[in-house]
């Protein structure tokens, strides 16, 4: 008797995803699902804030934001440990609600200098919806920021290095933006490229006045006002200063 | 098993998309075994140059160091691939990446007896030539894991078109993952070593003060002294 080859095995197709189409959200709003809809279907977000607002929505997402912001403030915090373990998150969840504030204004005037149509509450929610995605990715990257955070001195190496996770982490969140003009208004336009540009400034001069974040000093704010950019390159000469006797083990 | 193994070389799709669509236990379990199996052969002839103590050692640690980075990475990895539309759930990414990462276990594991044979010829710690040795195995482990680490790579690449659909997705999604777990990765080796050992320290289980330090300043701070 002849063996017959087992037919090919089919694999069942997985679900495609329709990311940035623009539906209503399932039944139940619960965190869990709003979750899943700003990784997954940032569409149905945008949908529920313009067609169906309710203030939970919204609600959520802020405290998402703010939650997230606070849980990656305690990785940032445990660089220097002691009193920063709470200074830390409570400045990043602080910074972010100001920056998310001061910057809100602009967005609905730039989003109708893009031509989109929109209302305020829509506005302020994707902008919450925009910040919680970025706050949840940090989440992610929590345990590969807090590996180098037990195993660095350097203040200069984990400012670059939760730098990088930021810019990463809000890139998608501003993307969500970005679909948010594609999709009322079929267009993003450089308008809104422009106003992004402005909240990372905004978020960037933040860390500088509510500095320390990674490190520690004396008083809870800053006495002396300044450019992040001063800041950033006088702590790159301060550490490179005190650098000199340090050696490090090679690896093996 | 050695169907699951065939199927994880072959790199068929068809069928790694089968269990990727159900992930149950079984699959993670499986390829947790063949990464522990696969990994720690491998491990333990990496630290078989130095001593036999460290090949012991390294036999442990080399699938931690993959565990490890596994699990550092998951949540992370999860939200990427999500994020950027491949349309994978957390539980299926962790597969996925666990899968490629037995395929780069099973690559290793048939490697680690010719890694045997070329300590077997290479000039032992006792003997003049220490520094060509420890080079020289060097050199082959570094070629070795490369190898394996490609292999894995095209293998996932091969299944996230065939679950995510869009090619181009796909590549945006398996250079993140990518990414993440190297820049996780290379952190944790520099924390969990020794693996190979170095011929003028002590064989260890970790170094004195194994968070202290950083693969990057380290590296940052070697081509200072080369360039500058």
């Amino acid at each position: 008797m002849e063996n017959q080859a087992p037919p090919p095995l089919q694999p069942p197709q997985l679900p495609r995803p329709t990311r940035f189409a623009l539906e209503a959200m399932p039944a139940g709003k619960s965190p869990l699902l709003v979750i899943e809809a700003l990784l997954k279907f940032p569409g149905r977000i945008i949908y529920e804030l313009q067609n169906n607002w309710r203030a939970d929505l919204s609600g959520w997402l802020l405290a998402l934001a703010l939650f997230g912001m606070a849980a990656y403030g305690v990785v940032v915090g445990s660089f220097s440990g002691g009193a920063q373990m709470w200074i830390a998150p409570a400045k990043l969840a602080l910074g972010t609600l100001f920056s998310v504030l001061i910057c809100l204004p602009s967005l609905y005037i730039f989003a109708g200098l893009a031509g989109i149509d929109i209302r305020l509450r829509t506005v302020i929610g994707v902008l919450f919806a925009a910040v919680a995605l970025s706050a949840l990715l940090l989440i992610g990257f929590a345990p590969v920021a807090w590996i180098f955070s037990q195993s660095t001195d350097s203040i200069p190496f984990m400012g670059g290095l939760h730098l990088i996770l930021w810019v990463i982490a809000i890139g998608f969140g501003l993307r969500l933006i970005g679909a948010m003009g594609r999709l009322l208004a079929g267009s993003t336009g450089g308008q809104m490229k422009l106003w992004n540009l402005i909240f990372i400034l905004v978020c960037l001069q933040m860390t500088t006045t509510l500095r320390p974040i990674i490190g520690t000093a004396d008083r809870f704010l800053p006495g002396e006002k300044k450019f992040f950019l001063t800041h950033w390159f006088e702590t790159l000469r301060k550490a490179g200063d005190s650098k000199g006797t340090q050696e490090n083990k090679g690896p093996n | 098993m050695i169907e699951r193994v065939k199927a994880l070389l072959r790199g068929d799709a068809g069928r790694l998309a089968n269990w990727l669509a159900a992930p149950d236990l079984r699959s993670v379990a499986g390829c947790l075994i063949i990464i522990l199996i696969g990994s720690g052969l491998y491990g333990f002839t990496l630290g078989l140059w130095r001593a036999p103590l460290q090949s012991l050692y390294t036999a442990v640690k080399f699938p931690a160091l993959i565990f490890l980075t596994c699990g550092g990475n998951a949540l992370l990895n999860g939200m990427l691939a999500q994020i950027l539309g491949v349309g994978l759930s957390f539980k299926q990414t962790s597969l996925a990446i666990l899968m490629s990462f037995a395929i780069a276990a099973i690559i290793l594991g048939g490697f680690s007896p010719i890694t045997l044979f070329i300590w077997y010829n290479a000039p032992p710690l006792a003997s003049e030539d220490a520094a060509l040795g420890h080079s020289l195995m060097l050199f082959a482990h570094v070629c070795a894991i490369a190898f394996a680490g490609v292999m894995a790579n095209r293998r996932l690449l091969d299944l996230l078109r065939r679950v995510g659909g869009d090619s181009r997705t796909a590549l945006v999604v398996l250079l993140s993952w990518l990414a993440g777990n190297l820049f996780l990765g290379a952190q944790l080796a520099w924390n969990l070593r020794p693996f190979i050992g170095h011929p003028s320290l002590a064989v260890q289980f970790l170094r004195d003060d194994p968070l202290r330090g950083n693969f990057y300043e380290h590296v940052w701070h070697a081509i200072q002294k080369v360039f500058f």
